[in-house]
């Protein structure tokens, strides 16, 4: 009995002395490793699977390569994607050609797969076509871009590859350098091809078969997924391979327990913090805060223009001049963000072909009440305002504040808080009078924000606007060549906007990135998640 | 002899218990589908889903065809083990409750360990001395443990021991993600832990479930130490106590061998309730932990509208509970043989 005893101290002893001895070597790994943690989850591992997250997107961006990827530039002293540069992934360089009909890639030499074959043109094709052709996400983006069949890819050589597109479209690079289109290892992928499945996209859900910078480790779906480097990967700008060895991406549900986690520096970097937790990180001064207004995406008040009583242009305009823009930007987002409403257009025309651009709307409730009293409810109506769950923590001081101020020109409003499937499921089905949602587009262009969000009788078109002046001029914008003419159809299309009052933009909510103050190289992506390939430590 | 008959009734016992496995199995099914919200539309939420990625998650779900034809597939698929397919993991159904399974499993019966090593002598100390200082130190301490929410007792313990004192791991999971994982074999990771021999892992998965395990504690401490108060109270004061003091026995078998034996039947009775009530709400502590356990798996679930998982969980609960309760009916039987179940 004593001798067991005593052998068990010697254990314990001999495990605290391992402990001791392999404290240096973890703290070592640790700088070498990042951790990230966030509020969703990687649900697969090919982005193109209909239901894919956001996170799952941040994931193959590591694991995949694409033909080209967007450079960056900065915006404000914060460093953002920039659509206007792009960069060779696995292709060395591309020429355009003098009628913007041809596009020829010449696919870098020394790429290889993760499983050290190399990536051909075959294999560019067999992905490409996969992206036109299977029911998968890649299908509806790529058609942005004018990328719709596969007889418009085709293969010259080994190295290089080419693309033909009935217009010249300059959305077309940009969809390539997009989430969707992930150059995929053709052989590897054909062998797990069935019948019922020629683009192996059940396999493929759970496996990778890339060339990207990282290797997946471990994926535990709704959990965690931990990566290592691919050190053969030079795709980095600059030739550069990706600085962490290791990676975890993890789901920490609890919005308080990942501040808590990063200010314990127990994790590097977070992203989808409440931000007031981010303002108050923020004042201690401990870590990084790099807060970026997210410029692709837009917060609207939307109403449904089909539906009385907001089927009346001046019952929208009544609106827009009756809600307190400064103190919802203040109470919902604590300020951070950019804002969309008070500005001053000196000749009441839109000074810029951009969009979303400020509006010149500001809280005046005598203006609403005359356009009230004009569009024949001069003692209101009742209404009900939805936002779904997910937001409540922005949307819900928002909806307070506007109900109280739309009650001082006698709109009665009903706040309705949906789950998010069903608030979803009611705005397809444009059941929804009164809301507020959001938009991003990940290439923003003015005809690209008008086409998806201003047109047809789809989901993303909130307020249900039907106008066949705003949807020609977005249309051909589309095809527009000539800067000077694209700025012009620009500025008519905002000058509609305002006039027609469809939705109120209210704000460019800002990405507040926190982040231990040794991370460097953090940049705002399309995707509004953090490419981890572009982050190192000093 | 005994234990055979034991098994023989436990068998019969679950048997008539199948057809309300089946009722809940078929109400689930028809209440997701009654309820607003349409999953094929929330999961086609890319930044250009169309129609057309909606029609194909609609057919890929099985949503395109009619109401019984649906339910019919789906019962053919349950009886083949087969719980359907999650939009929100894309994973099986069977496959994601069998990990996560484990994991509720595991923080629900230490929770319950602890509440139980907690409630019985605290009850008991309360019902010796009624009206007492200690009784209603006991009372107070079971009120807070009850009116305060599990998700702030469960911040506040984060704050305290992880944030302030930083004497707790990071309330991330079920081990350190940086410790190794053992073989899984039983799926309980301080089982698994011990079977690799690993005990520095077993010591860190401890860590890491000793305060979600204290925080759902203190939220069923309440009801079962007022139980075992109320029923030692009525046990103490019955005729056979009075006759064991008066022939003098020790207090020590008066109490534990005859008014606790007694009154043990309601606690176990409230103990399986708790067992049950806790695996499925204890959704707040595994969120707050970030616990990979099938409560929050079930709740992210119906918030998308995910019907698979949703309707797997609820027959795994019903499962649960009426294992749960076959389990307190033997145990009545230990506890007390004049009860037979039957």
């Amino acid at each position: 009995m004593r001798l067991t005893y005593s052998k068990q101290m010697l254990g314990a002893a001999a495990v605290l002395a391992l402990l001791v001895a392999a404290g240096p070597v973890r703290a070592q790994t640790r700088a070498e490793t990042l951790r990230y943690v966030t509020g969703a989850s990687v649900n697969t591992l090919d982005p193109n699977i209909p239901g894919s997250t956001r996170e799952a997107f941040a994931v193959s961006l590591s694991t995949y390569d694409r033909l080209v990827s967007f450079g960056r530039k900065q915006l404000n002293g914060k460093w953002v994607f920039d659509l206007d540069s792009i960069r060779g992934e696995l292709a060395e360089s591309y020429d355009v050609s003098p009628d913007g009909l041809k596009i020829t890639f010449h696919l870098r030499k020394d790429a290889k797969f993760q499983d050290g074959t190399p990536v051909t043109a075959d294999d560019v094709k067999w992905s490409l076509d996969r992206a036109v052709t299977a029911k998968i996400l890649g299908k509806a983006q790529l058609l942005t871009g004018s990328l719709t069949d596969a007889s418009q890819f085709k293969v010259i050589d080994a190295a290089t590859f080419e693309v033909t597109l009935p217009k010249p479209d300059k959305l077309a690079l940009p969809n390539l350098a997009t989430v969707y289109p992930i150059i995929i290892n053709s052989k590897l992928a054909k062998a797990h091809v069935t019948e019922e499945d020629p683009w192996a996209q059940a396999w493929l859900k759970e496996n990778t078969a890339g060339s990207g910078a990282y290797i997946i480790e471990t994926f535990k779906p709704g959990e965690q997924v931990i990566l290592k480097r691919n050190d053969a990967w030079n795709r980095g700008p600059g030739g550069k391979q990706a600085f962490f060895k290791r990676l975890i991406v993890q789901s920490v549900p609890e919005a308080a327990t990942r501040a808590n986690l990063v200010e314990k520096g127990d994790v590097d970097i977070v992203i989808d913090l409440q931000a007031s937790d981010a303002q108050s990180l923020e004042a201690k001064g401990k870590l990084q805060v790099i807060s970026t207004p997210q410029y692709n995406a837009i917060t609207f008040v939307s109403m449904n223009n089909q539906m009385a009583p907001f089927d009346k242009v001046d019952v929208r305009r009544a609106i827009a001049y009756a809600l307190p823009y400064d103190d919802m930007f203040k109470a919902a987002l604590f300020g951070r963000g950019a804002p969309l409403t008070s500005a001053t257009w000196s000749d009441g025309k839109p000074p810029s072909g951009a969009f979303p651009i400020p509006q010149p709307i500001k809280l005046d409730l005598d203006k609403a009440k005359a356009y009230l009293k004009a569009a024949g409810y001069p003692d209101g109506f009742s209404t009900t305002f939805s936002f779904n769950v997910g937001q409540a923590a922005t949307a819900e001081p928002m909806a307070a504040l506007l109900k109280e101020s739309l009650a001082k020109i006698g709109i009665k409003i009903d706040i309705q808080k949906l789950p998010d499937a069903q608030m979803s499921t009611q705005i397809t089905e444009k059941k929804l009078p009164f809301f507020t949602e959001g938009v991003v587009a990940w290439l923003p262009s003015t005809d690209y924000f008008y086409r998806n969000f201003y047109t047809g009788d789809q989901r993303w078109n909130y307020s249900s606007i039907n106008n066949p002046e705003l949807t020609a001029i977005a249309q051909e914008a589309r095809f527009e060549a000539d800067k000077v003419k694209y700025e012009a159809d620009g500025k008519l299309l905002n000058a509609i906007h305002f006039d027609q009052m469809p939705q109120i933009p209210l704000w460019q909510p800002s990405q507040d990135a926190v982040m231990a103050s040794s991370i460097e190289g953090y940049t705002y992506q399309f995707h509004r998640q953090v490419d981890y390939r572009d982050l190192s430590r000093k | 002899m005994k234990l055979a008959t034991t098994a023989k009734r436990a068998a019969r016992r679950f048997a008539s218990s199948l057809p309300a496995l089946f009722g809940v199995l078929i109400f689930t099914f028809l209440l997701m589908r009654v309820l607003p919200g349409d999953p094929a539309v929330f999961f086609a939420s890319g930044p250009n889903a169309g129609k057309e990625e909606i029609e194909t998650i609609r057919k890929q779900m099985g949503l395109d065809k009619p109401v019984p034809q649906q339910l019919a597939l789906y019962l053919y698929d349950v009886g083949r083990g087969n719980l359907g397919r999650s939009l929100m993991t894309g994973q099986n159904v069977t496959k994601d409750l069998k990990e996560r399974l484990p994991a509720s499993l595991e923080l629900t019966f230490s929770a319950l360990l602890i509440a139980l090593v907690l409630a019985l002598p605290l009850g008991i100390l309360a019902a010796l001395r009624p009206g007492s200082l200690i009784d209603h130190g006991v009372r107070l301490f079971c009120a807070l443990g009850v009116c305060i929410p599990t998700f702030v007792s469960g911040l506040l313990l984060i704050y305290v021991f992880y944030y302030l004192l930083g004497v707790a791991p990071d309330p991330t999971g079920r081990v350190d993600i940086f410790i190794s994982q053992p073989p899984s074999r039983t799926g309980f990771l301080l089982i698994d832990f011990l079977l690799a021999g690993d005990l520095d892992g077993w010591w860190a998965a401890f860590k890491q479930l000793i305060l979600p395990a204290c925080t759902m504690a203190l939220f069923v401490i309440a009801p079962l130490a007022r139980i075992t108060r109320a029923s030692m109270l009525a046990s103490l004061g019955s005729d056979f106590v009075r006759t064991a003091r008066s022939v003098g026995l020790s207090w020590w078998r008066i109490v534990v061998t005859y008014a606790l034996r007694n009154a043990i039947l309601p606690v176990i009775t409230i103990a399986g309730i708790v067992f049950s009530t806790m695996l499925g709400a204890n959704v707040l502590v595994e969120k707050v932990f970030s616990w990979p356990g099938v409560a929050s798996y079930a709740l992210d679930a119906l918030l998308s509208s995910d019907y698979a998982p949703v309707q797997g969980f609820v027959l795994l609960m019903a499962f649960v509970f009426v294992i749960v309760n076959l389990v307190v009916d033997v145990l009545y039987g230990i506890a007390d043989p004049r009860i037979s179940i039957g």
